[in-house]
């Protein structure tokens, strides 16, 4: 289809744009259009209410190109979101979420496949619109009171004067033969703008525009601070009807919001006043020995090792080396302040008394937390056992195995 | 666009001795296939002709239950593109009844507990494992065999139906039927999705007991639509070149073929399978993840990398074009694609369970595979044979000669 010609101020009769005919059914215009195809002519349409099956061979157009501008669409969509996501993923902000690569692709299909989709319905529309020459607001066709009901029950060819092929009288006659119940001249629109109506520019502009505040707010919120308290949307979230720990509270005279144990009370089920089992003391110094209520069996031993794989080995490791996810972790993100975990097995805590690790794991040491309020103290006994048996593992002697085994260690079995 | 019921077909549509020839050669290659794979596989009983029997059992299955699905949703949905095709679909969906049968090498092992693979028909197995304790309820023998029972009598009714129904409607001329077809289809597509859903986990799910996807039976129902369309799509190219149907169904009919086997052997069974995937690799979970570890490591890391291949990313970009589907060449080549690529895909649902680590390639998988297709289509040409390949009085034939692609 070509312009309208740009703004033409006519005087006298206004040229002629193109000849018009219309149909009644589906079937005389695809009559019709392969008599106005084999004639040879190219600047020329057709226009149904709804989409008519075989139009296509009948006017003889070439398939679309359509189909590749989507699938370089659809391939952008998919590259985008693989791209951004191992950048932002990968490259600039590797956060670790339980214990995957920083990078893992199967975490970023559902995104790449949304994005593919979403590009190539975009492309699709916004590409159709394009090779359509669309959109196009005004067309010599709309002055045509016959042409309203190409949205109804009637079926047209326009053929432009503009065709090379294009002869006024021959041209009305060979539509007049084609099966058309009618045939009209369509005069050039000459009074119509054949641009965008300014207006409409202007609010696509404003627009435009608009649509950079959110991200310009959002840079400005990122480079800026405030000296004035935030907005609360949800004030009942913000300001709950509680006290938090380590805060004031008028209403007490020590003004602490903690409320201290009141002397001389003990609260239900922690009389803790057996000193070996819940200090690992004897007499005032660490106990070399197991609080007697500690059964020194494998049920013990399996409890322990069971709490040890989960509290301990993070940082110790699985056999308490000092080597657990952790320390790898921090050794590889190379800060510089990172204090290894003990190696457990190591002399110095091998000749530790029972009560001083007791004691560590209760309080802890170093950049070790404390466990105390984590694991009950029976379990803590427990893990202590087991790593006496980690130690053990790591220093035995030939005298600690039994006959059988030492046998079995002769024969090389 | 045409219309009116009563129509001219001024086509080949039967086929006689050429069908039967094809019938009893195939079954003949079948039969002395499936004998030489008992022997070489180590007996009825033996671990090897088991395993490989099941894999070959599973793929026949897929195909007749592809075109059972195929043959209900016609129905359900009004389809009138379809109409053409839809009987050559129909005989082949018959062989439900026949499939039955070659259940029997699957089944029988399992009820006289002797089953080298499904260690859950094992009393002894059982007791050692408290997961298959605790799964006794539904992973025992009785109700296995009830369940079994189920699922093939519904589909032999159900294909039967379909093909007894269309055939009359040839003779009695009656629209009606087409609303009574629709109305059965419905509750059979119900009906259809749980007991394939079931069978996907009874038969393949239950070699790993230990392993549990509540998306398994669709994962197995993508691949059978998609091997289903194939072998329609094959099966009429094989009749038009013997120069039957060669007016009624052409380019457009095939078009829509390719269509559903991009739609299902591509992007669907892609979705799915990286659907079940992404739960489990997230999840983290070592009651599943055990089944993805056995299929991504040693040998079997290649097999599933082949799939990422052949069956998603090569693929999608070769039936992506229309024209790949309007081509009867390029077509009947993406058919045997996915053809081939479903025995691969069931192969893998199957063998790592079994052999860790190691491909267990067998001369028997070849002979099992023969046997049970021979049998499939050796039994479908048979039926083929004196039958219209069109439903002649379908009112909805018209505009299926006519149908043109949008």
């Amino acid at each position: 289809m070509s312009q309208a010609p740009k703004k033409a101020r006519h005087t006298g009769p206004a040229p002629l744009h193109g000849l018009l005919a219309e149909y009644d059914s589906p079937d005389a215009l695809i009559r019709g259009a392969e008599k106005v195809r084999n004639a040879g002519f190219r600047d020329w349409d057709t226009f149904t209410p709804f989409p008519v099956h075989g139009i296509d061979g009948a006017m003889g157009i070439r398939p679309t190109i359509l189909p590749w501008i989507i699938l370089c669409g659809g391939l952008g969509g998919c590259t985008l979101a693989l791209g951004f996501q191992w950048w932002a993923n990968g490259v600039d902000y590797p956060f670790l979420i339980s214990g995957k690569p920083f990078w893992s692709v199967p975490a970023n299909i559902p995104i790449t496949f949304e994005l593919t989709v979403l590009f190539s319905a975009l492309t699709a529309v916004f590409g159709m619109f394009a090779l359509n020459k669309l959109p196009q607001p005004a067309h010599p066709l709309d002055l045509k009171e016959r042409f309203a009901r190409s949205t109804d029950d009637r079926f047209f060819v326009l053929v432009q004067a503009s065709d090379p092929v294009f002869d006024e009288r021959d041209t009305r006659t060979l539509l007049e033969t084609s099966g058309a119940t009618a045939v009209e001249d369509v005069p050039e629109d000459v009074k119509s703008e054949s641009e965008m109506p300014r207006g409409i520019l202007y609010v696509l502009l404003i627009l435009a525009a608009a649509s950079t505040i959110p991200f310009a707010l959002a840079a400005y919120a990122r480079e800026s601070k405030t000296t004035t308290t935030r907005f609360d949307i949800v004030p009942d979230m913000d300001f709950q009807q509680k006290f938090k720990g380590q805060r004031m509270n008028t209403f007490f005279a020590d003004k602490r919001a903690d409320r201290l144990q009141i002397e001389g009370t003990v609260a239900v089920g922690e009389l803790h006043d057996d000193d070996h089992l819940y200090a690992g003391k004897l007499n005032g110094v660490f106990a070399r020995t197991f609080p007697p209520s500690i059964h020194i069996d494998q049920a013990t031993m399996d409890r322990g090792r069971e709490r040890f794989g989960i509290y301990c080995t993070p940082c110790h490791g699985q056999v308490g080396e000092g080597d657990g996810m952790v320390h790898q972790r921090a050794l590889s993100l190379a800060e510089g302040t990172w204090v290894p975990p003990s190696n457990i097995t190591d002399e110095r805590l091998r000749v530790m008394p029972v009560g001083e690790i007791f004691n560590t794991i209760t309080h802890g040491v170093r950049n070790m937390p404390a466990y105390g309020h984590q694991i009950p103290a029976e379990d803590r006994w427990a893990i202590i056992l087991y790593v006496r048996a980690l130690q053990k593992s790591r220093a035995a002697e030939l005298k600690d195995l039994s006959e059988q085994e030492r046998e079995s260690l002769i024969r090389g079995g | 666009m045409a219309h009116g019921k009563e129509v001219h077909l001024d086509d080949n549509i039967q086929i006689g001795d050429e069908a039967s020839d094809l019938g009893k050669k195939a079954l003949g290659i079948g039969v002395v296939a499936l004998v030489l794979g008992v022997v070489v596989g180590g007996g009825p009983l033996g671990r090897q002709f088991t395993a490989s029997y099941l894999v070959a059992f599973l793929y026949v299955l897929a195909l007749g239950l592809g075109l059972l699905w195929f043959v209900t949703i016609q129905h359900l949905t009004n389809a009138k593109w379809s109409v053409v095709v839809r009987r050559v679909a129909e005989i082949l969906a018959a062989n439900m009844p026949v499939l039955a049968l070659l259940a029997l090498p699957v089944i029988i092992p399992i009820v006289i507990g002797q089953s080298e693979i499904y260690e859950w028909s094992d009393p002894s197995k059982v007791a050692q494992s408290p997961a298959l304790e605790h799964k006794a309820g539904y992973l025992n023998v009785t109700f296995f065999l009830i369940r079994v029972v189920v699922y093939f009598g519904f589909w032999g009714l159900l294909s039967r139906y379909f093909l007894k129904q269309s055939i009359d409607q040839d003779t009695s001329g009656k629209p009606e039927v087409n609303k009574s077809l629709q109305a059965v289809s419905a509750p059979s597509m119900i009906l259809f999705g749980l007991t394939l859903t079931f069978c996907a986990f009874d038969l393949i799910m239950s070699v790993d007991p230990d392993f549990f996807s509540t998306i398994f039976g669709v994962y197995y129902f993508g691949g059978a639509v998609a091997s289903g369309y194939s072998l329609l799509a094959l099966s009429l190219m094989w009749l038009q070149g013997k120069g039957r149907l060669t007016h009624s169904v052409n380019r457009e009919h095939y078009h829509d073929l390719g269509k559903m086997m991009f739609a299902f052997g591509v992007v669907f069974w892609s979705y799915i399978a990286f659907s079940q995937f992404m739960l489990i690799w997230y999840g983290d979970v070592p009651e599943e993840t055990h089944w993805f570890h056995d299929r991504f490591n040693g040998d079997w890391k290649i097999v599933s990398g082949a799939l990422l291949l052949c069956h998603f990313v090569i693929p999608f970009f070769g039936l992506l074009s229309r024209h790949v589907k309007r081509n009867r060449k390029t077509l009947a080549f993406w058919a045997f694609w996915l053809l081939v690529i479903e025995y691969v895909d069931l192969y893998w649902l199957v063998m790592p369970s079994l052999s860790k680590d190691e491909i267990p390639l067998h001369i028997a998988d070849l002979l099992c595979w023969v046997g049970v297709v021979g049998v499939f289509v050796g039994a479908a040409a048979m039926r083929a044979k004196g039958k219209n390949l069109v439903p002649t009085k379908d009112p909805r034939l018209a505009d299926s000669l006519a149908f043109l692609n949008p």
